[in-house]
Parts: structure tokens; sequence; C-alpha cells
């Protein structure tokens, strides 16, 4: 589906990953709501919120590298070849 | 929230020298050009609020503000990104601040003899990209890359991310145009031409012109190097159990004399419990990942590539375990523009509160790293015990000489501060903890600050104790060109060079 | 909800910086100003007190009884509403997934607004915009001497025979109502050619987004109450939109302001196009002679994320040139166009404009192809020697269903 329905945009609840991180899309790690209960309040954040963040995260750290250097060098790559 | 020194008649003037659409004296406009990310009296901002700002475009008009300024015994106030970790940019005394953040263009790209041109306010992040089609780049890398401004850069003689191959602000603005606190304007550089990088002609100027925190004049040209834009990147970060066989794997990585090694960063292990709060990169490593050490290589691809695997190969045989591409590859990016942000912030119950980061740095020998470690822990430590809204984050340890980064470290503790909170009784204390961080730094025969300045309230303290017979140097050098002391007046102390 | 709705006494300053004080902390307490040097009115204007560093330290001030909205409202004008910073800043790019609470920099140039209004600080360009908007239902997108009106609503659509109501409608702009109308006709005959079922409504009204920019709540809701009232009276389930602020309103603003019962489906023209391409129900049969280059809308691609599918699009051309430029690097490009710049500030967004073609132009390229029809208007009155296009009237093109002029 393509279009925006407001009734998708709820992220399922979370499931606890440690004493203080929990996970509710995958691969996206949160705060244990808890620990913002007293002094800041978390904000309501659609699904699509999320995503877009941590997407665009990942296209600005690939650009940045990008800014620097024409190339990245893999540190895995070059153990491979070592070996 | 001001003094009475600024009046219409002086604001008449300096319309008329930067034109009526440059002049504010609206609340907004003082009130805003107030503080810089350094810890800040919040609850004392009043105290800070400039008289008048100018945003002037030329050079000349802001020699014929500092004349004016001269005339009337007015403060003047450098201020260009306002991005800095010390004070340098907060008014002590009301009066004037010279924004120069229209000052931005670019005045000459001169591909023969490598130079660029520009004015004060240009950002480094905007300038490279302006440069990257001439397959060129300017390389001074701060964590503020983004937003600080190469006025600012000279004025606090900064640090760069990847100075151990490329040099730092120092080393990378070749010469300068400076308006003095009397108000004329001159060149200074290595000798007098404009684009040469070493001479023996005169007193050695430049040096003596950067890092001045504002004291001493205001930057209205520069002349930067420019370097190949680097072919290849390479970035390696490596785990470790224990802190001492981090420290040594650092030193062994910054000594191995990789010409294409651009620094090397010892984070310990309060950043690392810091970093597991809130870093996707950190929260899913093993318990023990105690301690990490980033390295990073530019250059060619034929030096960068062999350089990268002895690199690998002594990070693996002084007890690193390569800790992978994603986070090597994805956390050194972030580097580039690496801020604290608030939500980092934990009362010792772990409720999260926004806190203003703080970052103490000074430059420590490598031999004295362990030492300083743990006295500044215990620093913060008591100060947490004292007051909930200070919050340790840990330390990071870069490599921090230009070229040849070795020797000493950029070193540098990181305090969260609840500044929601923040009352006259916290912010003593925090004065008197800086104080005691900046003893520790000059007791191992360090230097207070490695990069941000030394002005700040607590450590500014020291600065006489630090540099000796150099102070009484200091003061006369500031007293002689500033023989008003209208630059910056209050700031590091110079008050004592009249008295 | 209007800010005098949220508290009591002190004409609403105090309720404003309670609610926005922790958010505003969070850019005060880092100042990072990373925001700075990719806001377009900042490019311009150099003055920190338009920076989005300004807009959150200006509630820390107001907290400490250092400024009151009176000395601020003009700033909060120099705002695009373009969403740059609010992205860029590494409480959003860095943590603003982990915490759930992000930088909100559009949000707060809003409520900043609406506080103003409510204290009666009025900017006299955006009072006789929404007054006008009232008054005829749609912007005054035509001036003061060409008034536009619910009886010209559906003029654009002349000839076409598009019937009203259905289950998914058409929704069309203000501006592409009565100005640009080029890009609606474009729009329906792509349906009509994909086999699209569509209707339109039975009396469209603005869609309340640009009162909501410039501070006046309530006439947006009223606005919002009217369409979707207007929805549910022909049945509709699915609402199509080529215009990204429509898209902002329907996305963020009704959800906000009718929760759960808004249960309509929001499709966004260029991802469908994208997949009515993909998909093969819209063949691209007719080369498009032309070398262009993409000026991501600010409200797709910073705000939504949405990048990909017009790019998509543009590729699928036969004959079409494309020189691209990433949209990561045009977070810090925008034409002007939005947050109701161009009614009190035109020379800022004329210069936004200015520098968003000149950059195009260096690109070597005959036309800049947009996706938002907003920003068609200051890009071609700055447009030299280059064509602006709206992404929809150059797939029409493509489709045969537009010759070239």
């Amino acid at each position: 589906m393509i279009g925006f329905r407001l009734s998708a945009e709820r992220p399922p609840d979370p499931r606890r990953i440690n004493d203080v991180v929990v996970q509710r899309l995958d691969h996206v790690y949160e705060v244990d709501p808890e620990l913002m209960r007293d002094h800041i309040q978390q904000h309501d954040f659609p699904a699509w919120d999320t995503r877009r963040i941590v997407d665009s995260r990942w296209e600005h750290l690939a650009w940045m590298h990008a800014h620097w250097a024409d190339s990245v060098v893999s540190g895995e790559e070059l153990i491979s070849t070592e070996e | 929230m001001t003094s009475t020194l600024v009046t219409d008649p002086v604001i008449d003037e300096l319309v008329a020298i930067c034109g009526p659409d440059n002049v504010f004296a609206d609340r907004s406009s003082r009130v805003n050009r107030a503080r810089v990310p350094a810890p800040f009296p919040v609850h004392r901002w009043a105290e800070h609020v400039p008289d008048v700002v100018v945003l002037p475009t030329t050079a000349e008009q802001v020699s014929e503000v500092v004349k004016l300024a001269n005339r009337h015994r007015i403060p003047v106030v450098p201020r260009a990104g306002g991005t800095g970790l010390t004070d340098g940019a907060v008014p002590l005394r009301h009066g004037i601040v010279v924004d120069v953040k229209l000052m931005n263009k670019i005045l000459e790209i001169d591909l023969d003899d490598r130079t660029v041109t520009v004015q004060p306010g240009i950002n480094m992040l905007k300038l490279n990209e302006e440069l990257q089609q001439y397959g060129v780049i300017y390389p001074d890398d701060p964590a503020s890359y983004p937003c600080s401004l190469v006025g600012g850069r000279i004025g606090t003689s900064g640090w760069s991310l990847i100075g151990g191959r490329y040099g730092h602000t120092r080393d990378l603005v070749i010469s300068f145009q400076i308006v003095l606190p009397t108000g004329e304007l001159i060149w200074v550089g290595d000798g007098g031409g404009r684009k040469v990088r070493k001479s023996s002609t005169g007193y050695q100027l430049k040096h003596l012109f950067m890092g001045h925190q504002g004291t001493l004049g205001i930057v209205t040209e520069a002349v930067l190097e420019l370097v190949p834009r680097p072919e290849a990147e390479f970035a390696a970060f490596f785990s470790y159990p224990d802190y001492e066989t981090a420290w040594r794997s650092t030193g062994a990585l910054a000594k191995s004399g990789l010409a294409t090694l651009a620094g090397v960063v010892l984070f310990d292990e309060w950043k690392l419990d810091y970093l597991r709060r809130d870093d996707e990169a950190y929260i899913p490593q093993p318990d023990d990942v105690r301690c990490v050490v980033a390295t990073a290589m530019y250059g060619t691809t034929d030096e960068v590539r062999p350089g990268a695997k002895r690199l690998m190969r002594i990070g693996k045989d002084t007890g690193g375990a390569y800790l992978g591409d994603e986070i090597s590859q994805g956390d050194w990016a972030s580097r580039h523009d690496r801020y604290a942000t608030p939500l980092h912030g934990r009362l010792r119950d772990g409720q999260v509160v926004p806190m203003s980061w703080h970052c103490e740095d000074a430059s420590i020998n490598w031999s004295q790293l362990p030492q300083v470690r743990r006295e500044w822990h215990e620093i913060v430590a008591r100060l947490g015990d004292n007051f909930r809204i200070f919050d340790d984050w840990g330390m990071f340890a870069y490599t921090n000489a230009a070229f040849k980064p070795w020797g000493d470290y950029l070193t540098e503790i990181d305090v969260g501060i609840w500044e929601q909170e923040l009352d006259d009784a916290a912010w003593d204390a925090w004065v008197t903890a800086k104080r005691d961080i900046a003893a520790v730094a000059i007791a191992h025969g360090g230097s207070i600050s490695a990069c941000h300045g030394a002005c700040r309230a607590g450590e500014v303290d020291l600065v006489p104790e630090e540099l000796g017979g150099g102070w009484d140097v200091m003061k006369k050098v500031k007293r002689v060109l500033d023989p008003l002391n209208i630059m910056n007046p209050g700031k590091y102390l110079l008050d004592e060079a009249y008295e | 909800m209007s800010s005098t709705e949220r508290t009591d006494g002190d004409n609403g300053t105090d309720g404003f910086v309670a609610e926005w004080r922790n958010g505003a902390y969070n850019c005060y307490s880092s100042g990072h100003k990373f925001c700075r040097e990719v806001c377009p009115v900042m490019q311009v204007t150099r003055n920190e007190v338009h920076t989005p560093t300004a807009f959150h330290a200006n509630v820390v001030a107001m907290e400490k009884g250092l400024l009151d909205i009176a000395d601020v409202a003009r700033d909060y004008v120099h705002c695009t509403g373009c969403g740059a910073c609010e992205l860029r800043c590494p409480n959003t790019l860095f943590t603003g997934d982990f915490y759930r609470f992000r930088t909100r920099t559009v949000q707060l140039v809003k409520a900043a607004r609406a506080l103003a209004v409510d204290q009666g600080i009025h900017q006299p360009g955006w009072q006789r915009w929404v007054e006008e908007t009232s008054r005829q239902k749609s912007e005054p997108v035509l001036g003061a001497e060409v008034p536009v009106s619910q009886e010209h609503v559906r003029d654009w659509a002349a000839g076409l025979d598009l019937p009203i109501g259905g289950e998914t409608i058409l929704f069309c702009d203000c501006e592409g109502a009565f100005h640009r109308t080029s890009v609606p006709r474009a729009a329906a005959k792509l349906l009509q050619r994909a086999g699209v079922e569509f209707g339109l409504m039975r009396e469209q009204w603005c869609c309340g987004g640009p009162a909501a920019e410039m501070g006046y709540v309530d006439r947006a809701r009223e606005f919002a109450k009217h369409n979707v009232d207007d929805w549910r009276a022909v049945g509709a389930r699915r609402i199509i939109v080529f215009d990204p602020h429509d898209y902002i309103s329907f996305t963020e603003d009704y959800p906000s302001y009718f929760g759960d019962e808004y249960d309509f489906e929001i499709v966004l023209f260029v991802e469908l196009l994208a997949e009515l391409i993909r998909d093969g129900r819209l063949p691209l049969t007719h080369p498009v002679e032309r070398t262009v280059t993409y000026h991501d809308a600010c409200r797709l691609n910073k705000r939504k994320g949405i990048h990909a599918a017009p790019r998509e699009v543009l590729r699928a051309i036969p004959g079409l040139t494309f020189k691209d430029v990433d949209h990561v690097t045009q977070w810090s490009y925008c034409s002007g166009a939005g947050g109701g710049l161009p009614i009190e500030r035109p020379d800022l967004t004329a210069e936004i404009s200015r520098r968003r073609v000149e950059r195009a132009a260096a690109l070597d390229v005959d036309t800049l192809v947009s996706a938002c029809v907003w920003s068609e208007r200051p890009l071609t009155e700055q447009r030299g020697a280059l064509e602006i296009m709206d992404l929809l009237e150059i797939v029409a093109l493509a489709a045969g269903l537009e010759d070239e002029r």
C-alpha cells in the first residue's frame, strides 16, 4: 500500500532488549518509555516518522563519506584478502 | 540588561558605517547573541546581552566600527558562528557585537598555487561543496564542521578531527587580514606574501593573532590551504576489554608513522557506558567491549589500502578486535558533526532529562593519560554526588599534533548539565570543578585547553600559572595593541594588563 | 487547538512556554546550530534571529522574562516550513527515533505565530490572505484584482468530463485550481489514461494548511472540517493529492484535529504515478527531448522522506536526460515558496528561488522539474533561460497526453 492511513501509523508495542532499551520496529532501538516519565515526555510518534529519521540518518552518513572522499575502503574486505 | 555607553548618536554612527539594514538594537537581536554552546549561566543570561549588533559586509566597515568604539570607549565582541566551546563570543561587558556572518563570500580560488581566499563568515562544509568540482578540499574538520565559520576557527585556533594528516586551523590558514583593536587593517602570515606557507622574515605574527578569543582583533579575510580531495577514506574501530590495553594500542597506532593516518581516538569505559544508553552502534555490543579505539586514514587509494592493512595488523597485534565495517564507517562519518545531544542526560535514578553538553578539553601527553583520566572522573563524580544536575559522559583522547600525531592528546571529559535546574550554588560548584580539572592538566605537564580556549570561568584563573613568564608578555602585548581595552574586555583575565 | 484554549491568563504565553520548554531546552542545551547552513532563509539573511536556534532560544528567554512574543513575532515570519532544520538537527537525525522525541521547529514556528495572533499581533499580509481565504473558500492566489471563488474552483477541469464524488477523490490545491491549471489537468488525464476511477469534491475548500501556518488555527480547522464532511458526504475513502502542502495537511494536521475517526487513505500522486508506470498501467511512449534536473519539494524530501518516487518517474521517461543532484544535498535547497514567506517577505522568496535556479543552470540543463506546484511560480519568476515544469506536466508529455509547446 502506498497511501497514508492513520491507523497504520501506530507502531507495535515495545519488546524489551535490555534494562534500558526496547524495540518496536525491526532494527530500531528505543529508550525504555519508563525513563521518560518524570521530567520529559515522549512525542506522539507515527511510524512513518521513525522510518524517515532512520533512513535519513544512513543517507546522511553515506553523503558524508562521499563528501570527504571518492571511495571508502572496507576493513572487512582487507581482513578477508589477508587470510 | 544594557550598559549606558551605546547612545542613540552612537547607533546613528553605526548606521552611517554599516547601513540601516545591518544595525540591530532590538531586544531579540541582542538576546540571541549573548551565548555560545560553552557553559553558560542561563540564570544570568541578562548580564551578557550586548547593547547593539552590527552585521558589516566589508573589512572597512569593521575597521570603522572598531575606531568608533575606541572613540567612545565601547566594548567590541566579535562573533562568527557562535559555536565555540569556550566563551570567546560571549559579551562580558555588553557593548557592540560585530557579527561577521554576512561576510561569507569566496573571493578567489587559485588552483595554481593551491589557495582559496574567503571572507570570515563562510562555513567549511559550504566551502567544500563549492570546491568539490575542482578536486580540492579545505580539510578543517571540527565537530561543528557543518556550521562553524572560518573567522571563529581563527579566533579560537581550532583543532581538526583529521589534523594528524592535514593539520589544524593554524596550519591550514596561510594568511589573513585582521582589524587591530585600534581599527587599523593589517595582513599577517608567515612573512608578507599572502600565499606563502613558510617564511623567516620578521616575527611570526600569524600565531599571535590566532586563538586570542576576540581580544586582539577581528579577522576580515583569509587565505586558506587547498589539498587534493582524498581518493580513499578508511576508518577502523577496535574494541578492548580494558583501558590499559586500549591506551597502549592507541600509542602504538599513533606511532605507526603511516603518513595517511588522520587521527586516533580513544574512548574510555565511561564513554562506552554512555554510548550504550542510546547509540545503535553500541547498544548491541557484548559486555567485554569496554573501550574503543577509532582510527581513520585519507589519501590516494595507492597509499590508503596498504596503509590500512598495516593499521589493521597493529590494532590486532596490540589487543584490539575489529568492530566491523558498519560501526567503523557509520560512526566515523558521524564524527564530522558530532555534538552531544541533550537527551543523553540521565539522573542517577535513570530518568531522562535534557542536559547541555560541556566538554572540558586539555592537551595531555600520552604517558599521562591514565592518571589524568582517573583524577578527572573523581572530580566529576564528586560534583554529581552533591548536585543531581551533573552527569559524567565519559572521556575521549584524540591525537593532537599536526602531521606527527604521537606525542600528545586532545583529552576531553564530557559533562552533562541539566540547565533547567541550574542555580548559583550549582554554577559555583561547576566553576570550581573546572578549575580543578585544569589544575590536573597543568600538574601533569599538560595545557588547560587543546582547542577550545582557556578563558572560561574557573579554568581561566590558572592561565597565569600555566604560562608563567609568558603571561606577562601576553599582558604587555594586549596593552600595546589595545591601549583602551576595547576588544572583548574582561576576557582571559586581561584586565590585569591595565592594572 | 489554538493557544488561547491551552491556557488561562497571561494571553497564553505561560501555556506556550510550558508546552515548548523541553523542546526548546533540547535545542538550547545543545547549541549545535547544524540547522543554520541548511536553512533557506538564513542562507540569504545570515541573521541569527532567523535561525531555528533562535526560534527555540526565544522560548527559554520568554521563560526567563527576557523576551515577549511581541519582541519576536516578526522573527518567526522568517521560515518557509521546509523542515531542513529539524531533520538536520542531531536531536532528530541521531536520536529522534530512539527517544521518540525530536526537534519540531516547524510546529514551534506555527505555535509562536498562533500565540502572536492570539495576542492581537498580526502580520498584515497574512491577515488579509486568511480573511480572503475565509471569504472565498480558496486562497487569493490571483491577487486582489482577480477574485477566486467557489463558482470557478473546478474551471481547471473544463472539458475533462470528471464526475463528482465516489470512493476516490482527486483534491486540487488552490494554486493549481486557479493559477497553474496545467498541473491538475495533467493529473486528471494521467489518472484517466491509467484507468483509475476518481471524482472531484462537491464543494472543495482550501485545505487550511496556510491558515494554520500563519497562526490562524481556528480558521484552519473550519476548512478542514468542511473538507472532511464533504468527503464523508460522497462516501470517499481515498484522497489523491498532488500538492505536497496538501499532503502535509492531510497526513499531519487533519489527524491532529480529528483523531482516530480520521480514517481516509491519503495517496500522494507521485507515489501512485511511480506505481502505475512500474506496473505498466501508464505507458510512457513519447520521447521528451529535454535535459532536466529535479527540484526536491521540501515537504516531500525533508518532511516526509519522499525522494525516490519522483526520480523513478523521471528515469522512466524516454528521451529525457536527467542530471540529478542527490536529495541529501537538496536538504539545503528550497524555492522559498512555503510557510507564507512569499506573502510577507517576497524579496526573500525571490532571492531563495534565484539561488535555486542558479544551481540548476550550473548543471547545463534546459528544464528544472519540480513536484510542488507552489514552488513553480517563484521559480518561474527567476527562471532565466530555464523552463520550470511540474513533474506531472512532463509525464503528460511522455504519455502523449499533451504536446510540446
